[in-house]
Parts: C-alpha cells; sequence; structure tokens
C-alpha cells in the first residue's frame, strides 16, 4: 500500500476518486423529501392554515415547537439505544457511537428552539415566557444534560473511550431524567397555582391545523433522518483520518529505528 | 414583540439553524471526503 | 478480596487521608461556613432567610460537594494511584462504594455544621419529630449526592479541560436530591408552616435516587474509569 500523506493542504492522496462527500443517491432523494417538506410547512403553517379561535395567530409556533420537541426526544432515545448498543460487547461498533453523537448534536439543537418556541408561544398565550412545571422544566434539564454529553465526547482519548465515556453518562442520563421529571412533578404538586391550570400545549384543532402538526414532524423527523446519516459519516471519516495520523506517525517513528 | 415577530423567531430560528447545520455537515463531509481513500468510506 | 472488603479497605484509606490532611476540615466546611454567610448578605431579610433556610442548607451542600469530590479524587490522580489501583485488578466496585462511603461521612459533618448554622444564623427551630425527620432525610440524601459525585468525579478526574465538566455533569443530576432533600428539611424545621408528616414522601424519593445510582454507579465506574 502506497503510503499517503493525510494533510489539508497537498496532493489529494492515491485510492481518493472523485467522490464529493457523505452523499449517496438515497440521502439525495431524502434531502429533496426534506426540502419539500419544509417549504410546504412554511406555506401551511404561516400563510394557508387558519388562526385558532382561542389562541389565534399564536397556534402557527406549535406548528414548529411540536416537530422539533418529539425529534428532540427521538434524539435522545436513540442516542441511548446507541449507547447501549455500543457497551454491549456482542453489538459493540464505533458505528454506534457515531450514531449517538451525531443524533445528540441535532437532538440539543432542537431542543434548544424546543425552549424557545415553546417559550414564545407561552409569552403569547399564558403571558409568561417561564412555567416552572415538570414537563418544561425536565425539557430545560435534557437541554443542559446532552450539552455535558457532548461535551464528554468532546474530551479527548481515544476512540473506544469517548464511545464508553459517552456511552456510560447517555445510560445514567436515562436515570437521571425519569428523577428529575418526578421530582419537579412532586414538587410542583403542592403548589396548587390556579395559574399554572389550564397552562397546557392540548388544544383542540380542525383538519387544516392537525395537518400542519403531523407536516411538521414529519418533516423535522425527515431532517433528523438526513442529518444523522450524513454526520456519522462525516465522524466515520474523522475517526479515520485519526487513526491513519496515527498509523502514519508510527511508520514514520520505525523507519527512524531503521 | 408583537404576535408576528414572534411566530417569525420561531420559525427563522427553527429553520434557520436547520439550514445552517445541513450546509455544515455538507461541507465537512466534503472537506474530509477529499482526504480520505474510498476504502473508508463505507458508503460509496 | 471481595467488594465489601474492597470497599472498607478504599473508604477507611480515604478517610485516614483526610484525617492526616485535614483538607475538608480546615477549608471545606469554613468554605461552607461563609456561603452561609454570603446567603444572608444577599437576601438580606430575616424573614426571607428563615423561610428559605432549607434550601440555603443544601446548596451550601451541593457547592461544597463540588470541591469534595474534587479533592477525593485529586488524592487519587496524584501519583496516579487510581491507576495503580486498576491495574492491580481491585474491583471498580470496589472503589466505587468505598470512596462513596467515604465521601459520604465528609458531606453528613458537612451537613450537620449547616443545619447548626441554619439554627444558629437563620433562626430555624428543631423540636424532636423534626430531628427524627432530619436525621432520617440526611441518609438518603447525602447517599446520593456521594455516589453520583464519585460516579461523575471519577468521570471528570485528571486531565486537564476535564475538572471544569464537573459542574455541568453533576448540578443537573443531583436536582432530585435539592427539591426533595429542601422539602423534608423544611418540614423538619417547620418552616413555612409545614409540618413534619410532609416529609415523609420526600424522604422516599432520596431513598429511591440514592439506590439508583448506588446500583448504576457500582456497574458503570469500572467502564469509566477504563483506560
Amino acid at each position: 500500500m502506497a503510503i499517503t500523506h493525510t494533510q489539508t493542504t497537498g496532493p489529494t492522496p492515491t485510492g481518493v476518486t472523485a467522490r464529493p462527500g457523505t452523499g449517496t443517491t438515497a440521502t439525495r432523494w431524502l434531502g429533496i423529501a426534506t426540502i419539500v417538506l419544509f417549504a410546504l410547512l412554511l406555506l401551511l403553517g404561516l400563510v394557508t392554515s387558519p388562526a385558532d379561535v382561542v389562541q389565534g395567530e399564536s397556534v402557527r409556533i406549535l406548528y414548529i415547537h411540536v416537530g422539533t420537541v418529539w425529534v428532540a426526544y427521538l434524539a435522545f432515545i436513540v442516542t441511548a439505544v446507541s449507547s447501549a448498543a455500543y457497551l454491549w460487547k456482542r453489538t459493540r461498533s464505533l458505528t454506534w457511537d457515531r450514531v449517538a453523537g451525531a443524533s445528540a448534536e441535532i437532538g440539543v439543537l432542537y431542543m434548544g428552539v424546543t425552549l424557545l418556541s415553546g417559550s414564545l408561544w407561552g409569552r403569547l398565550s399564558w403571558g409568561t415566557f417561564w412555567v416552572w412545571d415538570a414537563r418544561v422544566t425536565t425539557t430545560a434539564f435534557m437541554f443542559i444534560t446532552y450539552i455535558g454529553y457532548l461535551a464528554v465526547r468532546g474530551l479527548g482519548g481515544s476512540h473506544d473511550q469517548r464511545a464508553r465515556r459517552s456511552g456510560v453518562v447517555a445510560l445514567l442520563a436515562v436515570v437521571e431524567i425519569p428523577l428529575v421529571h418526578f421530582s419537579v412533578k412532586m414538587w410542583r404538586s403542592v403548589h396548587q397555582d390556579a395559574s399554572v391550570a389550564g397552562r397546557t400545549t392540548d388544544v383542540t384543532l380542525d383538519g387544516q391545523m392537525l395537518f400542519a402538526l403531523l407536516l411538521g414532524t414529519v418533516a423535522f423527523t425527515a431532517m433528523y433522518v438526513w442529518y444523522v446519516l450524513h454526520r456519522q459519516r462525516v465522524l466515520a471519516m474523522e475517526d479515520a483520518i485519526d487513526d491513519r495520523g496515527l498509523d502514519q506517525a508510527l511508520l514514520e517513528r520505525r523507519n527512524e529505528a531503521i | 414583540m408583537d404576535d408576528l415577530g414572534f411566530i417569525l423567531l420561531s420559525y427563522v430560528a427553527a429553520l434557520g439553524s436547520t439550514a445552517a447545520l445541513a450546509w455544515w455537515v455538507v461541507r465537512r463531509g466534503r472537506a474530509l471526503a477529499r482526504q480520505v481513500p474510498d476504502e473508508d468510506k463505507s458508503w460509496t | 478480596m471481595n467488594v465489601a472488603r474492597t470497599a472498607l479497605l478504599i473508604a477507611t484509606k480515604d478517610l485516614r487521608v483526610e484525617l492526616r490532611s485535614r483538607v475538608v476540615v480546615n477549608q471545606v466546611l469554613p468554605f461552607a461556613a461563609l456561603v452561609m454567610v454570603l446567603f444572608a448578605f444577599a437576601l438580606d431579610s430575616d424573614s426571607a432567610l428563615t423561610r428559605t433556610a432549607p434550601g440555603l442548607i443544601w446548596l451550601g451542600t451541593i457547592f461544597s460537594l463540588l470541591i469534595v469530590v474534587q479533592r477525593s479524587f485529586a488524592v487519587e490522580t496524584a501519583d496516579g494511584a487510581l491507576d495503580a489501583l486498576r491495574v492491580a485488578g481491585v474491583d471498580p466496585a470496589g472503589i466505587f462504594i468505598g470512596k462513596s462511603l467515604a465521601l459520604a461521612l465528609q458531606l453528613l459533618v458537612l451537613e450537620l455544621l449547616l443545619v447548626l448554622l441554619s439554627i444558629v444564623l437563620y433562626a430555624t427551630t428543631l423540636d424532636f419529630a423534626g430531628a427524627v425527620l432530619l436525621v432520617t432525610t440526611l441518609v438518603p440524601a447525602t447517599l446520593g449526592l456521594a455516589f453520583v459525585g464519585t460516579l461523575y468525579g471519577g468521570l471528570a478526574a485528571g486531565a486537564k479541560g476535564r475538572e471544569t465538566l464537573l459542574p455541568l455533569l453533576l448540578f443537573p443530576v443531583v436536582a432530585p436530591v435539592l427539591i426533595g432533600a429542601t422539602r423534608a428539611t423544611e418540614a423538619a424545621l417547620g418552616v413555612s408552616g409545614a409540618a413534619t408528616g410532609e416529609g415523609w414522601p420526600w424522604v422516599g424519593l432520596l431513598v429511591i435516587f440514592a439506590a439508583l445510582f448506588g446500583v448504576g454507579g457500582t456497574l458503570a465506574f469500572g467502564p469509566l474509569i477504563e483506560e
């Protein structure tokens, strides 16, 4: 095998074809579908769907909010399951680790968007940016927890160390989040706030509005799948470059000794 | 901020960040693909 | 050597180190006391202080937890002691339980000090029923904090850039303890008209937390510190 130099500047190494990136036919189609879905969502969400009888125009935020919160929760479930798949010896493979990482990245982003859009919607509907109930507080906690998860992934060390450490953190989070939810629920049930009761995102919707909600959910899910596919391929390449760099360094060191 | 401002902010934040994320991952993929031989790309 | 014996050995080792160096006694306890005083400056109202005293006790505990955990692992990473233990084949579960127990004991001393300070500085009162509740609260709460502290402390220990990760990882996880222990302590101290009976469900929550992270930590500690 010819020795190749893997610097960012310099000639393209041998063995690399003109393959442009992480795309395949499948992801190209998925990408196009995602763009179409988002375009439709914009149209339906902002223009053609009606305003709500009770909430007025602010219901339009829900078409975004429900989509992102669903994907954020999905992303974290996938991270947890992938982490377990890595940690279990029989299915151990770094691909699981990379899927876990990619999933958490978009999960954190959409969790942030969820908190933002939920906060804005709450301000319009209830008059407050925030409410200390179990659902909202747990969402904020998940956000912070997975930022911590991503920080653990950035600690360095070997690929296996990264995978093991972050995998354990992800599984501990599966224990921690329900505990947080439960304790906040217990806590708020003590404060029988009349103002809190009646604050809910559950609304009765007509056909078009329900469709827009579902459309948003599908669009964001498509984006989630598209991103995880691409991102875990990028991570695979980053790991490969890491490995080759190490092999390279070892080879050079051995050659020095000759 | 009025209703419309908040609504637009939500859409811009959600769709803008989505677009930025997509653009970033594609760019990174292309930059790295130039350096990595095909045998390391399991999807090709 | 079985896990229990390992744990006991590790725990006594940690406690002996503390007894000789007195770092917690000389530095962390004064820090915690100082935090209680700073709370008084910040809140600037006697009634607010009495009302929030339970929360302040546990906030003070959690802030001090950070330092005590870092100390607990600084002892290990100096001279690569943790690596030596691992390479020598010492069961990580034993290390986890041992360090947690030592940590818990030190935390207990700290919490008792904070309760005392709360009575002195914040004018809270304690009757017999409240004291029973308080002691019963302290055990699972302290164990829970010690378990998660040891767990995430092990993760964050050692190499550069890791110690700053500890608060970010630890604080979200201790939230249920903060909620539960504060409510139980409110009931124990009779603050804001809370009856002692109201505290017991919260003790249940704390027991569940301690149990979950005791088991979880025992399983997770090994993979976490593996190199």
